[in-house]
């Protein structure tokens, strides 16, 4: 645990070491906001349209309206963003030969590949984290529902964890970063694509996508419905993931 | 201390080495020696605990290196030949950050003992990207020293450096030489083997060719090479007549390559006077001996 924490701050303090960390960060807050401000926009008008109707009260709700479609923004945006978090986590240390000081500490590979792992959710939580000012104005524009906000950032983090997993083990296949990229971009960007497939399929083929389809996955978790199917569908696939980064840096020892 | 058996390593279909063994007693400084592509670095790398072998075993205070690894490198300080460096961090950080890895007590004083040790304490406060090359050898050397370790292995501490720093990383490493630990050291700067190492282990091609005291190594054999004015077979004559020379070969230009048996460069130089010795040279004793084992040629 000790070991990996240690990794965790290493990596964590990493990001603001470098102009990657504060770009992904900045890059973050303008597009969620420039997002979160058409949309408070939008609702705005349409309430007032609605309050102004002749069929009756404005029966708007603000979670449906406004929480639902921000979050889904936000799944988005992650899906660009996390994987230049994740790039650098092996592939810098393979370029740079650092990862022989880890592989020569009497650690093991599951707490290297933890702690990296840990350590960039640290980041993605701070990341998120400032995105709590948003929910300010939520709160003071009206009335939103506290158990929404709260599984809707349950599903950002599992979101997130999903998307770090994958970028770990494209960055553990190369020494240079932007392939990295490229690779773990790819990745996240077919697995996003097979949840389109799934919502044209039916039967045996769309349980199939379904399995990968990690952004439709979310959907109940944004209304505020936490199954348990849902978050261990998040956490098999982040462990799944996790171990083929295990094997991944195991067989560096070996090749 | 540590003792490899029957080592071998291949990448694929090359091998990298064959059939390694050796030992290393506790508190002994011994140089590893061997050309390029040898498999100095690939030995260390089995011994610390980042390479699989393909066959044989390794241990270090009778622990495997392969099945007790977490307690094998809680004892080994290791500088591979590229410093496992994080150039974003600053110097006391990543010293502090290695001896948390290592299962220091108190990493950030470790650090600091680490890093005065090594005589970077006015630097401690920089970036590693911005040091010299020098330098980040020494912070290198820094974090292989953090946890204090009893056997260090260095791979190449002092390739790459200027002539005033490699001169400093000797020194530094004649101090560790007196810590008594025990020490494997591979370098292809033969002087500072001479000056630190009492034993050497020299591998070419994978294969062990000679381990030894440097005193003992090879034998009484050496090599000299005369130069004379007025070269022919009565100066050859000359030659083979004194005292301990056992070969004589003529090297064209007034060269004479002369085997001996121990030190004769005064009798070699006085039967070469009266046929007008330019020059007279022998080569360092382990630079000879490591010449005739690793190039595969006997003058
Ligand atoms: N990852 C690898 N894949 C394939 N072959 C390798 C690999 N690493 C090393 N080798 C080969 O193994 C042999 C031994 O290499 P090693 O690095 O151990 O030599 P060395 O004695 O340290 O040489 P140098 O003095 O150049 O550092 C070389 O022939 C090298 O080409
Ligand atoms: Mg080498």
């Amino acid at each position: 645990m000790r070991n990996i924490l240690a990794i965790a701050r290493r990596e964590l303090s990493a990001y603001f070491a470098t102009p990657v960390g504060w770009l992904a960060l900045s890059a973050f807050l303008l597009i969620t906001g420039f997002f979160f401000a058409a949309l408070v926009s939008l609702y705005s008008m349409q309430s007032a349209e609605q309050a102004f109707s002749p069929y009756g009260a404005p029966d708007m709700n603000l979670n449906e309206y406004l929480v639902a479609p921000f979050f889904g923004n936000t799944a988005i945006i992650l899906l660009f963003i996390v994987p230049a978090l994740t790039m650098r986590l092996f592939a810098e240390d393979r370029k740079t030969r650092a990862l022989e000081l880890l592989l020569t500490s009497p650690i093991t590979t599951t707490e290297i590949v933890l702690g990296k792992f840990v350590g960039a959710m640290g980041f993605i939580a701070v990341m998120l984290a400032c995105t709590l000012h948003y929910v300010g104005v939520l709160f003071y524009l009206g009335d939103p529902d506290v158990g929404v906000v709260a599984s809707s950032y349950l599903a950002m983090f599992l979101l997130s964890g999903a998307f770090v997993s994958v970028g770990l083990v494209t960055s553990s296949f190369t020494e240079n970063q932007v392939v990295s990229l490229v690779l773990g971009f790819g990745m996240l960007l077919l697995l996003w694509v097979l949840g389109w497939a799934e919502s044209a399929s039916t039967g045996l083929t769309a349980e199939v996508l379904g399995f990968a389809s990690l952004i439709n996955r979310m959907e109940d978790l944004t209304k505020g419905l936490i199954h348990t199917r849902d978050v261990a569908y998040y956490l098999s696939f982040i462990s799944f993931f996790l171990f083929a980064t295990h094997q991944r840096v195991e067989a560096f020892r070996w090749s | 201390m540590i003792r490899v058996e029957h080592l071998t390593k291949r990448y694929g279909a090359t091998t990298a080495i064959e059939d390694v063994s050796f030992e290393v007693p506790k508190g002994q400084v011994v140089g590893f020696l061997g050309p390029n592509g040898a498999g100095k670095s690939t030995t260390m790398r089995i011994l610390t605990g980042s390479l699989g072998a393909t066959e044989g075993r390794a241990t270090v205070d009778g622990r495997d290196v392969f099945t007790d690894a977490r307690e094998v490198k809680r004892r080994i300080g290791y500088l591979p030949e590229v410093p496992p460096l994080y150039p974003n961090m600053v110097v006391r950080d990543y010293v502090a950050f290695a001896g948390q890895l290592k299962g220091v007590k108190d990493p950030v004083a470790a650090a600091e003992r680490a890093i005065a040790r090594v005589g970077l304490a006015q630097v401690g406060h920089r970036i590693i990207e911005h040091l010299s090359k020098g330098y980040r050898q020494r912070v290198g050397l820094a974090q292989a020293l953090v946890h204090d370790p009893e056997v260090l292995i260095l791979d190449e501490p002092n390739s790459g450096l200027d002539p005033a720093q490699r001169v400093e990383i000797r020194d530094l490493l004649h101090d560790l030489v007196e810590d008594k630990r025990t020490i494997i050291l591979s370098t292809h700067v033969l002087a500072d083997i001479e000056a630190i190492c009492r034993r050497v282990i020299i591998i070419n091609k994978g294969r062990i060719v000679a381990e030894d005291d440097i005193e003992r190594l090879g034998g009484e054999q050496r090599t000299v090479t005369v130069a004379v004015a007025r070269p022919g077979d009565a100066a050859i004559a000359a030659m083979r007549a004194v005292e301990g020379v056992s070969a004589v070969v003529d090297e064209g230009e007034g060269r004479l390559r002369l085997t001996t048996d121990g030190d004769r460069r005064e009798h070699v130089a006085n039967a070469a006077a009266p046929f007008g010795l330019l020059e007279l040279s022998g080569r360092a004793r382990l630079e000879e001996i490591y010449l005739r084992l690793t190039m595969g040629a006997t003058p």
